[in-house]
């Protein structure tokens, strides 16, 4: 029965040591909602949905399904009675077929209990017609070929193929360009309208969830603070509810005044996916780099930083005036052009690494008073250095994984910070952290600038770039398409350059 | 504003780590063990034997241990080394056996003993830059590629020496190396493993260079997005193996004085088991030098403590593949809590 409640919580309660990741959330899903989940991360968004999916077991707290009270004992318990969670980061084996990872662990099988895999192309190719996000969607190739939004489809509709009453999507969109974000968004009013499933919907993109649900929750600290219709619901209230402060402040003011002199120029690089691009970064400017995704803005960054196939064009130093045709990285470290990279897990962190040894990677040479690092002065500079962009950790000697995704990408930023830096070139630093920490990563890209250093930016988010780019160069298929200042940088124009 | 904005971020870091368990004598105890739970292991097995043999602990005995701990320990700096850097090598052993064999020739044709020496550890360089070769520049897997060089080492045995043990006539100070004990308790060729263990130490955990080979071997992407020129240092990585091979080779040449084509053989199993089993101590999933070095302790005293209370030998085996299954279980349960992947 449509609006009748269908997975009612009461005080919900889980803990890792001695940390509360949940307390006391009570909440009750209404079946044909869309509820959306937002909070800052290590808000407690991920611990709760995976109390809803048996992937956690609850410390206290009562959870009634279908009017019955539930305890699930593991994740296929909570998936056999309807409750389908699809994570962020997709759980597939690479070397199979999109296909059999679809029906992983319900394989169909012939009479003589072999594998029938024609059986399973068939059913994975229905699948797909059904719920057609990716219709190009070849579900025959392996996996590893796929790209990340492929992966998050197949993902997606392994979590259908369940045919779950209660779909949980863990920032599905993170990862898709835009245009298979929206497809998605539609499958997934769809669903609800025609099936009546029910959604909870996390994601960091407030634009998404507020066009997208007909409710959101509000997570802060592990504590539910609210749950707001939409109509009651706008951007602004939401973030106060999820940090308790304002958004007006949320960008800090651009640069006053003419940017200094010329500390990086790009002279006509050309590159495999590169056409003849240039640029010029200024001392006191952040400059932003905007394009859709594969439209090379990453490419600029890594041919800057000698990481990428430069087949034509120069890179000129504006504090020697030297010029370089090939770069190397550790010749541009050298005189202070640093890479923050895209992609945390895949390019920056050293997983294995503790807090510190993560911190003072870059620039190791501070603790090496003689041939020997000096472990303790090691330990006193990253607390220092930590402290002033407020990293929150335990202890230096923590595993890095156990940060949250904010702390740790504040970690990477700074460690090229120990050293004084010229040009500062950060990919996608936001992707997937959250507001609080955005903000103090804005704030301490500002600072830069006002110190009188030059800053790239690169991001995949419209609003992010625009709130804080003082010139901005958009970019399409390896092309410079528009050089944009001052008032001239608004959505309109930007998207008329990128399209 | 700046000011105030570095005293609220210092005062949150500390709030941050108020909680921790420094702050408890419990929690400072507990501290100061992480990680050394192997090292409690070993002292409690040490103390227990010693109980229950009065020759456990004796000069000889000592020494006995020590010696049989210095050729694998060497062995096991040099594979420490490349799987530190996220390499392996399977090759050692054989090319050990051969190194042995081709420099007991040269000195039975009269070669001078220190030119031969000198001369096995270039060939223990050479052969691990052959190894270098294969893995970094063809970008072979490690673990195939060792393989067939492994492979490889057999079939130059075989060829020289036609399936025989090789003999010939040694200069007599030959195995005053590995042979000989100063003050009856310190063996010389220990005395070359504690010095190399030192300087492997240092330069591992303590310099530079170390640290980027570590972060190598954790994600050799994010080593290149900070300027470690990644397949260089694994180049170099494998010529410091190359030097252990070449040092364990003199050790054991000196101790035996003779060529069986299987003289590095058995040292292979006990030394991979080591660097795995070091994993479980100081950096606990990951394989390291502290950790090799306490790990082939930890099996050459086990193997010798059985000796002491006699126990057949084949229990050697089984109780050292215990050993490694444990602290295997007790570093993937770690990393289910979140200190970093497994080493594989």
């Amino acid at each position: 029965m449509y609006g009748e409640p269908i997975l009612e919580c009461q005080l919900l309660c889980k803990r890792f040591g001695a940390t509360i990741a949940v307390k006391d959330v009570s909440f009750s899903l209404r079946r044909g909602d869309i509820l959306g989940l937002v909070g800052e991360n290590g808000a407690g968004k991920s611990t709760l949905i995976k109390l809803l999916g048996g992937e956690h077991a609850l410390d206290s707290g009562t959870m009634v399904y279908r009017g019955k009270p539930v305890e699930w004992t593991n994740p296929s318990h909570a998936l056999r009675e309807g409750i389908a969670i699809v994570h962020q980061r997709p759980l597939l084996v690479e070397s199979m077929s999109a296909a059999e990872n679809v029906f992983l662990g319900k394989e169909c099988v012939t009479h003589l209990r072999l594998l029938d895999d024609q059986t399973i192309g068939e059913k994975a190719r229905a699948l797909a017609a059904r719920y057609p996000v990716f219709p190009d969607l070849d579900l025959r190739q392996p996996v590893a070929v796929l790209t990340a939004g492929e992966k998050q489809v197949v993902e997606i509709l392994k979590g259908l193929s369940y045919e779950p009453e209660v779909l949980i999507l863990d920032e599905p969109t993170a990862s898709l360009p835009k245009e298979e974000a929206d497809r998605l968004l539609e499958l997934v009013r769809r669903l609800n309208e025609e099936r009546h499933l029910t959604v909870v919907y996390i994601s960091h993109k407030l634009e998404e969830t507020l066009s997208l649900c007909n409710r959101v929750m509000v997570l802060r600290n592990g504590e539910n603070v609210g749950v707001v219709d939409r109509a009651a619901a706008d951007r602004p209230t939401l973030i106060r509810m999820m940090m308790n402060s304002d958004l007006s402040e949320f960008y800090p003011p651009k640069a006053q005044g003419a940017p200094g002199a010329s500390l990086l120029e790009v002279e006509d690089l050309q590159s495999p996916q590169l056409h003849g691009v240039s640029l010029r970064m200024n001392a006191g400017e952040i400059v932003g780099l905007y394009g859709l995704m594969g439209a090379g803005m990453s490419e600029v960054a890594r041919a800057i930083f000698g990481l990428a196939q430069i087949t034509g064009g120069r890179i000129r130093l504006g504090k020697t005036g030297e010029v370089f045709e090939h770069t190397r990285v550790d010749d541009m470290v050298a005189r202070g052009v640093y890479l923050v990279p895209e992609d945390r897990h895949h390019f920056g962190l050293v997983p294995t690494f503790t807090v510190r040894e993560n911190a003072t990677l870059a620039h190791l040479g501070r603790c090496l008073p003689g041939p020997l690092l000096d472990l303790q002065r090691e330990q006193r500079l990253v607390e220092h250095e930590l402290s002033k962009i407020r990293v929150k950790y335990a202890d230096t000697e923590q595993g890095i994984a156990e940060l949250s995704g904010g702390n740790q990408q504040k970690v990477i930023v700074s460690r090229w910070l120990m050293q004084e830096c010229n040009v500062f070139i950060v990919d996608d630093p936001t992707v997937g952290i959250d507001i609080g920490a955005k903000h103090d990563l804005y704030l301490l890209l500002r600072g830069l600038t006002q110190q009188g250093k030059a800053v790239l930016m690169i991001s995949s988010e419209i609003t992010e770039i625009i709130g804080m780019a003082d010139r901005l160069y958009t970019m399409r298929r390896g092309e410079i398409t528009a050089e944009l200042a001052g008032d001239a940088i608004h959505q309109q124009n930007v998207l008329e350059n990128i399209l | 504003m700046n000011g105030t904005q570095q005293a609220v971020g210092a005062a949150a870091s500390a709030a941050a780590r108020a909680p921790s368990t420094t702050s408890t004598p419990a929690g400072k105890i507990a501290r100061l063990l992480r990680g050394k739970e192997l090292l409690v292991i070993y002292v409690l097995i040490v103390v227990l034997v010693a109980f229950a043999s009065d020759r456990f602990l004796s000069v000889e005995n000592v020494a006995n241990i020590l010696r049989n701990t210095a050729i694998g320990g060497i062995l096991a700096l040099g594979l420490t080394i490349v799987m530190v850097s996220g390499d392996f090598d399977l090759s050692f052993g054989g090319a050990v056996s051969l190194l042995n064999l081709l420099g007991l020739i040269a000195l039975d044709k009269g070669l001078n003993l220190y030119l031969v020496f000198a001369l096995l550890v270039v060939g223990g360089v050479v052969w691990e830059l052959l190894n270098a070769l294969l893995v970094v520049r063809l970008k072979m897997h490690a673990f195939i590629a060792t393989i067939a060089t492994m492979t490889m080492s057999k079939g130059f045995i075989f060829w020289i020496t036609k399936g025989s043990t090789y003999y010939g006539a040694y200069p007599d100070n030959l195995t005053y190396l590995g042979r000989h004990a100063f003050f009856d308790v310190l063996p010389a060729n220990a005395l070359v493993f504690i010095v190399m263990a030192i300087a492997v130490y240092l330069l591992l955990d303590r310099s530079r260079f170390g640290r980027h080979l570590y972060a190598i071997g954790g994600n050799s992407e994010a080593a290149t997005y900070v300027g470690i020129r990644v397949n260089r240092q694994r180049v170099v990585s494998y010529v410091l193996a190359g030097v252990c091979v070449g040092v364990a080779t003199v050790t054991l040449c000196s101790k035996l004085a003779t060529a069986p084509s299987t003289a590095g053989d058995g040292y292979q199993m006990t030394v991979i088991s080591a660097a795995f089993l070091g994993a479980a101590a100081f950096r606990v999933g990951m394989v390291n030098v502290r950790g090799s070095i306490l790990a082939i302790f930890i099996l050459t005293t086990i193997e010798n403590a059985l000796i002491m209370l006699s126990v057949p030998f084949y229990f050697q085996f089984i109780v050292q593949a215990l050993i490694l299954i444990a602290a295997v279980t007790f570093v993937s349960r770690k990393n289910k809590k979140g200190a970093g992947p497994a080493i594989f």
